[in-house]
């Protein structure tokens, strides 16, 4: 038996717009594709036991939908819903992120898997829009960014 | 689901890259329009811009000293995004906790598949 990886999914902020979640998982990269993308795997795992999703819509093509919803323990309705961008089985894909609710915009999912010896790593980029000028953020200065919102979040972390 | 108007009004302020450049030169302490122009080499206008909607939200206090406007940062505003990236983050966690396990049985009846038609066999 592998070594328990329970609770190591690691969050940071990279830039001004994007989140960044890691996680590695002992299966292989093909295996772990497919437990990401085919209804009947997703359906499984995706949601809060012990309820699963009562919609588990995937459509695994550039253009398509997928749509997951479920109910939260306090009753209300979670609903994930994006379209595919890029499908590049089973190393990339890139979707569009919306969680209802939450926020406004739209974000832009980019899900990518590597395997090492077994061991694949999952990175999954969340990045949201920003109304005014997504071009100057992501083709503009970016220097420092990562440093300033570290230490604006140390200095959070101190005040809380 | 109602949400919070001011989560996404700091995601909103923050999701700039020139009043990142200006929290992050706050964050060495309070100070006039001037010197942030001079540290970042952009004009007037656009510095009184973006520290009016940090102001707005609140990321930025401001109080006159003289003839100066002073400016700070008032970082605990900043408290909903934390507050944001460690939920998500505990949400995630838990997500692909169940992912794990789930792959994890996946595996172990592909194993048990073979072994039964390598018995068959």
């Amino acid at each position: 038996m592998k070594g328990n990886r329970h609770g190591t999914a690691t969050t940071e902020v990279i830039s001004e717009c994007e989140v960044k979640t890691q996680r590695a998982f002992d299966a292989p990269m093909d295996l772990v594709f497919d437990a990401l993308t085919k209804p009947e795997h997703v359906r499984v795992h995706f949601s809060p036991d012990p309820e699963p999703l009562h919609i588990c819509e995937i459509d695994l093509r550039v253009g398509g939908k997928y749509h997951y919803a479920w109910y939260a323990p306090e009753g209300y309705e979670c609903s994930f819903r994006g379209t595919f961008l890029e499908i590049e089985r089973p190393t990339r894909i890139v979707a569009t992120w919306m969680f209802e609710g939450w926020p406004d915009d739209e974000a832009i999912e980019t899900m990518a898997l590597t395997e090492d010896g077994g061991v694949t790593t999952m990175t999954d980029v969340l990045r949201f829009k920003d109304r005014a000028s997504l071009g100057d953020h992501f083709q503009g200065d970016n220097r420092g960014m990562q440093t300033s919102f570290d230490q604006l979040e140390d200095l959070v972390a101190e005040l809380s | 689901m109602v949400q919070s108007p001011a989560t996404v009004d700091v995601f909103h302020a923050i999701a700039d890259a020139r009043r990142r450049e200006i929290l992050d030169v706050l964050v060495g302490g309070e100070l006039p329009v001037g010197a942030i122009v001079e540290e970042l080499a952009i004009s007037q206008p656009q510095v009184s811009k973006h520290l009016r909607i940090l102001s707005q939200v609140g990321l930025v206090r401001c109080r006159a000293v003289g003839r100066h406007r002073l400016y700070r940062l008032n970082p605990t505003c900043l408290r909903p995004l934390q507050e944001w990236v460690a939920k998500y983050e505990q949400m995630l966690n838990e997500r692909l906790d169940r992912l794990d396990d789930y792959l994890t049985e996946l595996q172990r009846q592909e194993d048990k598949g073979s072994n039964d038609q390598q018995g068959e066999a």
